[in-house]
């Protein structure tokens, strides 16, 4: 499914834009504008944000209604929350740049940043 | 029956002394790649050797000959020989109990960890690409977040990923560290030596020398990154960058354990040291070699032994 990659961001942007539930023409209708699209791909596109768990889908008469499953901003907080508690030994899904630290540490860096021999210190901040 | 003995006893030596020698060295600091190398080459000798001493166990000695005819009449002779002797039979299930089951630990230890890798790499780029968006210029993925952070997701399509936070907190140089260093991790697939490091520990967690190795081995890969973002970046540039990611925790977030190895990292950028010279290299990929090697040589050594030996079955007459 990843060629629905882009429009799955497409698509939830415009989700998360509306604060009502939608039907699959509404979407449609909507990406018609600026673009050619079948009902289908975007059928498809909402129910593969549907069984992320991005969104969430109603029954309504015959068709589903969608919504968003979280704000922008819960998503993005629990998806980092995950990755910055990974850090230690979270297994090796992700490299980070470097760990995070205390503060006691912090000034140990600070220290040893210090340390940086004069001749350098015209290069620096 | 020495052979085994001999391999084990290896096993022992460099999973204990060897690793612990290594430990304390100094040069893989300062040459990081080939630290990475020595520890590899000490893990595998310790996995390698244990096998192989539980293959000879379970296997007669068997001559080297060209002769598929000779082989087989030779392979049948020993074994019965094998087996007749009394305990032969427990030995040799022993042996092949040990090297099967090591082999088939660490398998399933390494399919289990890259499922579960793979199964978060893609949580990962799937809500990156619902959450993010493509910083212009550096290809990087940022993320809305108010801690500044910068990691990357390996895979085949190795993204990096910042905060909006890290945007603001570090300067354009800075970045442009940050980024040569995540690029490093990629394109050297740093996850890969982690990922095999970290499922032989967790294979064999009561063996003290595998967890050495894989914490051992993820503070050389940084310093490995670290080295190739000074290709293009300043030494202080790149050390406060460090400085400025590392600090306030996430309130949610567990602290890194690694306080040393960042401490080591500034260090390391602050004063320099001389990565080893040509004669220092050849000695250490010449060692790593050589430990690899050895426990072949031993396990083939009384193959070899009797195939010279003229009272063999090998090539007698019919």
């Amino acid at each position: 499914m990843r060629q629905f990659g882009e429009l799955e961001a497409v698509v939830m942007d415009r989700l998360w834009s509306w604060d009502r539930p939608v039907v699959v023409r509404d979407v449609l209708k909507d990406l018609q504008r600026d673009r050619t699209i079948a009902y289908t791909t975007v059928m498809t596109v909402l129910d593969n944000l549907h069984r992320k768990g991005f969104a969430i889908r109603e029954k309504d008469g015959r068709a589903y209604r969608y919504r968003p499953a979280h704000t922008r901003e819960e998503h993005t907080a629990s998806l980092m929350e995950q990755v910055l508690a990974g850090s230690g030994d979270r297994g090796t899904a992700l490299l980070h740049f470097v760990e995070r630290m205390p503060a006691d540490e912090i000034a140990r860096l600070r220290e040893a940043l210090n340390s940086f021999e004069p001749s350098k210190e015209a290069n620096g901040r | 029956m020495t052979a085994p003995l001999i391999l084990l006893g290896y096993a022992l030596l460099i999973g204990t002394l060897g690793a612990r020698g290594l430990q304390r060295a100094k040069w893989p600091d300062r040459s990081p790649g080939l630290g990475i190398l020595a520890w590899q080459a000490v893990t595998i000798t310790v996995v390698l050797s244990v096998m192989l001493a539980g293959t000879a166990l379970a296997l007669p000695t068997l001559p080297i000959t060209t002769d598929l005819a000779d082989l087989l009449r030779a392979c049948a002779l020993a074994l019965k020989a094998h087996y007749a002797t009394p305990g032969g039979v427990a030995v040799a299930t022993a042996g092949a109990v040990l090297a099967a089951g090591v082999a088939a630990r660490i398998g399933y230890c390494l399919a289990a960890g890259w499922a579960m890798t793979r199964s978060h790499r893609r949580q990962q780029r799937e809500a990156l690409e619902l959450l993010g968006h493509r910083h212009a210029g550096s290809g990087a993925v940022v993320v809305q977040h108010s801690t500044a952070a910068a990691y990357c997701v390996p895979g085949r399509r190795g993204q990096v990923v910042l905060t909006t936070a890290a945007l603001t907190t570090l300067d354009d140089a800075e970045m442009a560290a940050v980024l040569a260093h995540e690029r490093a991790h990629l394109r050297g697939r740093h996850d890969l030596i982690l990922a095999s490091a970290a499922a032989l520990m967790a294979a064999f967690p009561f063996i003290p020398t595998f967890r050495t190795a894989h914490a051992q081995l993820a503070r050389l890969v940084e310093m490995h990154a670290d080295d190739h973002a000074l290709g293009s970046s300043d030494r202080r540039v790149l050390a406060t960058a460090l400085v400025a990611l590392s600090g306030a925790a996430h309130p949610a977030g567990a602290l890194g354990a690694g306080g040393e190895s960042v401490l080591a990292r500034v260090q390391r950028l602050a004063a320099p040291l001389r990565p080893l010279g040509r004669g220092g290299s050849a000695v250490v990929l010449l060692v790593a070699a050589g430990l690899v090697v050895l426990p072949l040589t031993v396990a083939a050594a009384p193959a070899v032994a009797s195939a010279a030996l003229d009272y063999c079955p090998v090539g007698f007459p019919a």
